[in-house]
């Protein structure tokens, strides 16, 4: 799996959003992306997604375009900040209307209620669930299809310290299993140990990418986070 | 405590600005301002009442001298044939037709679309207030009043409710539905998987189609009614194609809201103008002449000329098209939308 994001570009009322952005991610890379707030990291996600049009430039998954939405969402799976679930529907419901639309297997459906520990909630609806559940169904439901590349939003956010090292938890497990992860945070310091490389958004511009070694030793994060 | 209900109010009204709700307040009382100037009220009066005569027909002279003195009132139109005069009355031409009644001299039976009509009213009053003047009292001209359209009120009914219906699933089910699939992010969510737009527009649009059906179904089993086999299909033909139309419309006006809230309302902005043109056109001759400028007659002309008079599927080619043609334009703005994340 190649991920190549070139000049891509997306800019709200004038000032905010993403400048031409480019960078290249390997297979089984963990990636995480930070920056403040409005340093353009969800639209760089959203946009990798096909939830926002870029103004400019192109993205490619294994050489599939952007404009090839429908190959394309078989390459990708994105977790939104806020699950985006049917709500007044059950857990179980979800995973299967998706798992339709993918055409795959039923047993698809045991293997991910198990491999999430959603077994005991396969039945309650999504709004009964607390938050943290909430995102362990909604990355359950993006993996469905068994896409390479897993983009997540802000994963934790909103989430307290428990479910939060729950969640990194179940990225360590997902990119153990040969999964690539490019995920979202605004607080550097919970993915220290869990990124192989980072990725640093500023006003909008790329102002960082390396090592999380690099990164913490170098200015850029006393500037930003001091 | 009073500066925190002020300072709740304004906050309210805020978020009325934003869903639009305040439009509705503005819109509705200007909108029933503008469709009470088009009821005719006392225009009525000035508008001269068009009648259909049968050339070989036998009229007495009186009656026949009498309508031509009052040429500011009447105005005679003459037919070879009755067929044909009943024609010139079902293309609303004209607003009756007087025909001699069988075995009965100086008496007439008045032909007319419907007796529960401004136009009947008129051409009865009409027609007595000359008698009057030139008899003084004696047994009425008009001895009968023979409708083409099917009688009974609920009959009568039938094709408003129908519309009325059509346009609830079209305007106030579809976009409210549209935009909370959009507003909680789950049309996104959807087109991360294998659909495509066109999919995902059809599904809806089948959806309003279906939600029609069952409804007209069930109205139509409540109220009774009966069909040919020729009046059903053609029925059920407009029926989908209103449904069609109307359903394309409403995911339209769905897709230009970005909340269920501002979807109601913009709804409601949709609904009153499309329904009440129409179902009120038997009762004014202005807003006769209104109606076919809005989407929704082409679809109640049809269906109450279907219920009401027999009339078959063939005989409105053009209607047909001008719903197949809104929905497919409505259906292909809401495509270029979706493919831009318009307000999503």
């Amino acid at each position: 799996m190649q991920l190549e994001v070139d000049r891509l570009c997306k800019i709200y009322k004038g000032t905010r959003g993403l400048r031409a952005t480019d960078f290249t991610v390997e297979k089984g890379e963990l990636i995480a992306v930070v920056g403040h707030n409005g340093a353009g990291k969800s639209t760089l996600l959203k946009m990798i997604a096909g939830w926002l049009v870029p103004d400019n430039g192109r993205v490619r998954v294994d050489g599939i375009d952007l404009g090839d939405r429908r190959a394309l969402v078989r390459k990708i799976g994105f977790v939104p900040e806020t699950p985006n679930l049917f709500d007044f529907f059950s857990v179980e419901y979800n995973l299967v209307l998706f798992g339709r639309l993918f055409q795959v297997a039923s047993s698809r459906i045991e293997e991910t209620l198990q491999e999430f520990n959603l077994l005991p909630f396969r039945h309650s609806k999504v709004q009964t669930l607390s938050k943290g559940l909430k995102q362990r169904v909604s990355i359950a439901r993006s993996l469905l299809a068994d896409a390479p590349l897993l983009l997540l939003d802000e994963p934790t956010s909103g989430l307290d310290f428990e479910m939060t090292r729950e969640i990194y938890l179940s990225l360590g497990k997902i990119h153990a299993s040969g999964k690539t992860i490019l995920f979202t945070s605004h607080r550097p310091e919970e993915i220290k140990s869990l990124a192989t490389r980072i990725m640093v958004l500023h006003q909008g511009s790329l102002v960082f990418d390396g090592q999380p070694s690099e990164y913490f030793t170098s200015n850029i994060h006393q500037t930003l986070y001091s | 405590m009073i500066r925190n209900i002020a300072i709740l109010i304004a906050n309210d009204l805020a978020i009325a600005f934003k869903n639009k709700t305040l439009y509705l307040v503005l819109f509705i009382p200007l909108f029933v301002f503008v469709v009470l100037q088009l009821v005719d009220g006392n225009r009525l009066d000035a508008q001269k009442i068009k009648i259909g005569l049968i050339e070989h027909a036998q009229y007495t002279p009186a009656l026949l001298q009498s309508l031509r003195s009052a040429d500011r009132v009447f105005t005679i139109s003459w037919f070879t044939d009755q067929a044909d005069a009943q024609r010139w009355l079902k293309e609303k031409n004209g607003d009756g037709v007087l025909i001699p009644s069988a075995g009965q001299a100086d008496s007439f039976t008045l032909i007319v679309l419907a007796k529960a009509s401004f136009q009947t009213l008129a051409i009865v009053e009409g027609v007595s207030e000359l008698q009057r003047m030139l008899e003084g009292k004696s047994k009425s001209w008009i001895s009968e009043i023979r409708s083409l359209q099917e009688d009974g009120i609920q009959q009568q009914m039938l094709p408003t409710w129908i519309l009325m219906l059509v346009l609830l699933v079209g305007f106030i089910v579809l976009p409210a539905q549209v935009a909370e699939e959009k507003e909680k992010k789950l049309l996104l969510g959807l087109l991360q998987t294998p659909i495509s737009e066109v999919e995902w527009l059809l599904a809806k649009v089948a959806l309003g189609m279906i939600l029609i059906a069952v409804a007209a179904a069930l109205l139509q089993l409540m109220a009774g009614v009966d069909f040919d086999l020729v009046s059903g299909w053609s029925y059920f033909a407009f029926l989908m194609i209103g449904g069609f139309c109307f359903s394309a419309f409403g995911i339209l006006v769905g897709f230009l809201c970005q909340t269920q809230a501002s979807a109601r309302t913009l709804g409601v902005l949709f609904y009153l103008p499309h329904l009440l043109p129409s179902a009120l056109s038997d009762f004014s001759q202005e807003l006769t002449k209104v109606a076919p400028l809005i989407p929704s007659y082409p679809f109640y002309e049809p269906v109450k000329s279907i219920l009401l008079e027999g009339a078959g599927l063939f005989e409105f080619p053009v209607q047909w098209l001008a719903l197949f043609g809104i929905g497919v334009f409505t259906l292909f703005v809401s495509h270029r939308l979706m493919k831009k994340r318009w307000l999503m």
